[in-house]
């Protein structure tokens, strides 16, 4: 369908009225709303995930799609039960306790989001207990932590210990990631994974949500 | 006789000036727009009742702090910070257009200068720079380089100075976690000069403390802060931004966020005591936007770092900027570049605290080699700072006029007399023709770099601290660490 293109290239080109005002016209013509998100939002994100990773297209860029994106959704998503909404995964991310930076977590989450995870963000200085009472709220898929002080990432082991404590551990993937961050620390605290920065972050929850 | 010349000038040194002095207003009136209507949001009690009580709009949180009290406070703050050395000589004088050289602080990983190894920093690795930069002449001051990981998290940074103390007499600037182990960190420092006299008449260190962009003063960063001014000790404060995240995208915009940081800083400072001795500036570092890394050794950072050095000479206020500090993960020709021109710009503009130099992978990666080339690159940009002498010497025209049409300069004792100060000579620039080079082993300037670093880290004994203080500060910082 020739306006599917048309959104999907919306999309891509960031432009927010745009899609906003196909969407809607979509919707008056009664196309299928999920068909709307799969057919003509998601395929243009898609597209520019595969740009973003080659270097052909900017952070701002990617952030504008997916600004452009959500508008189109916010626009479908009364019209789908929540049951049918179709999401990549659900997120919880916070930055551990004792560290108040969040530049880093708020472009890992601007980059999930565009990728179609609903993300949860319980924000900076996050206790290992806070983190446990929102995965039992919210019930994520990955629950990820950020910290930019050595100091403070060894919460982040404090945080996997209170989740195993509450049996919570295997409900859930825990990803980790920050400047002073690696591979090997996360593997001897126990995380499912690490990513240097939030291109690869996404990449990392899409391989943990699909096994 | 030859008279002098009347109405001569002399330039004595290179002129630099990125911006006019209306431009700078232009800045600077901007500033006073964002703290009067945007205000900033402090997180310390204690800033938050002397804002307020001083004439600021507090709602909750957020201070809106008028232009006229900001104007005064940049009165009040000195223009002139005297830093001495650990032997209480007064070496590091922040006065405008005087240029000082250190590295940066808490790198988390280093390139081990024996192995090549990538891997996690240790306290060793602290001492070891500390070390390597009490040798090097370039270097004027010290920050703690790598992060001491391998000791307890909750008093690294207590380990961290107790590792740059002992292994330097140069003036340091510090990192503290919190206002309690800044608390510790002072009176180690008290220990060092012999009490909290002495060492408010000649502070050997200086706190590194940071409020968080966009316009948030946080708890800690104020608190650390506040007890420095209790000792007389100097602090930094400024913010360290992702230009496009943290700040607006343009250089101006980002200048002036920065700026209005900086300037809340020197506000509340001078509220908490009348002349309190404040440094503005900060790394104004744009997002690369294809990584998201920070961008160090970035032409951007250097154009704002000129305009960043101007304004604090317009205030009257010392300047803590950044230089020879790269994105390059090694030290290849991207980082010689990257921070060369850095050097140079920051020599030439005439900033006051040049920190991070021999900083690797955007901030993040220490290498004693590339600590040690750097040295080169500071001591060229002093070279070309120091400016070309003009005078009846070095015209030579006496010696032009003996030498004559085809003869030679090389016997004359006008070059003999003069080459050394006329010609620079690096410490591990290569020089030589390629047979010679492939002679003498094929060396890359990275190789005579390490060999040197090495030798120092071997040879170079710095001068020790007493052993009584040495166990005092061992007691602090396990003091420190059972509470």
């Amino acid at each position: 369908m020739a306006e599917f293109n048309k959104m999907s290239e919306m999309v891509i080109a960031g432009d927010f009225a745009g899609v906003k005002a196909l969407t809607q016209k979509m919707i008056d013509d009664q196309v299928d709303p999920i068909s709307i998100i799969n057919d003509g939002l998601m395929p243009g994100m898609n597209v520019v995930g595969v740009r973003f990773k080659a270097g052909d297209m900017f952070v701002p860029e990617v952030m504008m799609s997916a600004k452009a994106m959500a508008a189109g959704i916010e626009l479908v998503k009364p019209l789908i039960a929540e049951s049918n909404m179709p999401t990549a995964g659900k997120v919880l991310v916070g930055t551990v306790k004792g560290d108040l930076h969040d530049i880093g977590k708020k472009l890992v989450n601007m980059m999930l989001e565009s990728a179609g995870f609903q993300i949860i963000d319980l924000g900076v200085d996050i206790a290992p207990a806070k983190f446990v009472e929102a995965v039992k709220e919210h019930k994520p898929d990955v629950v990820g932590m950020s910290a930019l002080l050595t100091t403070t990432m060894l919460s982040m082991k404090d945080t996997i210990d209170a989740l195993k404590e509450e049996g919570l551990r295997d409900r859930v993937k825990v990803i980790i990631g920050g400047a002073p961050v690696t591979q090997s620390f996360a593997e001897q605290i126990g995380a499912d994974g690490y990513a240097p920065d939030a291109a690869a972050a996404t990449d990392l929850c899409k391989q943990l949500t699909a096994n | 006789m030859t008279r002098f010349r009347s109405n001569q000038t002399e330039q004595a040194t290179p002129l630099l000036r990125w911006v006019t002095d209306s431009q700078l207003e232009e800045i600077h009136l901007a500033t006073l727009e964002v703290l009067e209507r945007t205000g900033v949001q402090v997180d310390h009690a204690e800033a938050l009742k002397l804002l307020k009580d001083a004439g600021c709009i507090v709602n909750g949180n957020r201070a809106r702090i008028p232009g006229w009290l900001v104007e005064e406070a940049i009165r009040m703050a000195p223009r002139k910070i005297v830093v001495a050395n650990r032997k209480k000589e007064r070496v590091m004088p922040l006065e405008s257009n005087r240029t000082y050289f250190g590295t940066g602080s808490d790198l988390p990983f280093t390139i081990d200068l024996e192995t090549g190894e990538y891997r996690r920093s240790t306290k060793k690795d602290v001492e070891l720079a500390a070390r390597v930069m009490d040798y090097l002449p370039n270097y004027d001051f010290v920050m703690s380089y790598a992060i001491a990981s391998d000791q307890t998290a909750k008093v690294s940074d207590l380990h961290q100075l107790q590792a740059m103390v002992a292994n330097t007499v140069k003036p340091m600037i510090v990192t503290a976690h919190d206002e309690r182990n800044m608390r510790a960190q002072l009176e180690m420092a008290a220990l060092v000069a012999g009490g909290r006299e002495e060492l408010r008449k000649n502070p050997f260190l200086i706190l590194y403390s940071e409020p968080i962009s966009p316009l948030v003063h946080t708890n800690d960063g104020v608190g650390k802060m506040f007890a420095c001014f209790e000792y007389g000790v100097p602090v930094v404060y400024t913010p360290g931004v992702l230009a496009g995240a943290t700040t607006p995208v343009t250089k101006a915009g980002t200048i002036v966020l920065m700026n209005a940081e900086a300037l809340a800083g020197v506000v509340m400072a001078q509220l908490k005591q009348k002349g309190a001795p404040i440094i503005i500036g900060g790394g104004a570092t744009p997002m690369d936007m294809k990584t998201t890394t920070t961008l160090y050794g970035s032409p951007e950072t250097m154009m704002n770092y000129a305009i960043m050095t101007q304004l604090s000479q317009y205030y009257g206020i010392p300047n803590f900027t950044e230089a020879g500090c790269v994105n390059a993960p090694v030290p290849d020709a991207q980082a010689g570049m990257e921070a060369g021109t850095g050097i140079l710009m920051a020599q030439l503009m005439g900033a006051n605290l040049v920190h991070d130099v021999g900083y690797l992978e955007g901030g993040k990666t220490g290498s004693l080699t590339f600590l040690t080339m750097c040295n080169d690159f500071m001591d060229a940009a002093r070279y070309m700072g120091a400016g070309t002498k003009i005078n009846h010497d070095t015209l030579a025209v006496d010696v032009i006029d003996e030498v004559g049409p085809g003869g030679n300069y090389v016997t004359h004792p006008h070059t003999f007399n003069y080459f050394r100060s006329e010609i620079w000579t690096p410490a591990t620039f290569n020089r030589l023709f390629w047979q010679n080079w492939e002679a003498q082993g094929s060396k890359t300037t990275e190789d005579k770099a390490k060999e040197l670093a090495k030798e120092i880290v071997a040879k170079h004994t710095p001068e020790p601290l007493p052993e009584s203080v040495l166990k005092g500060l061992d007691q602090i910082i396990a003091e420190t660490e059972k509470n």
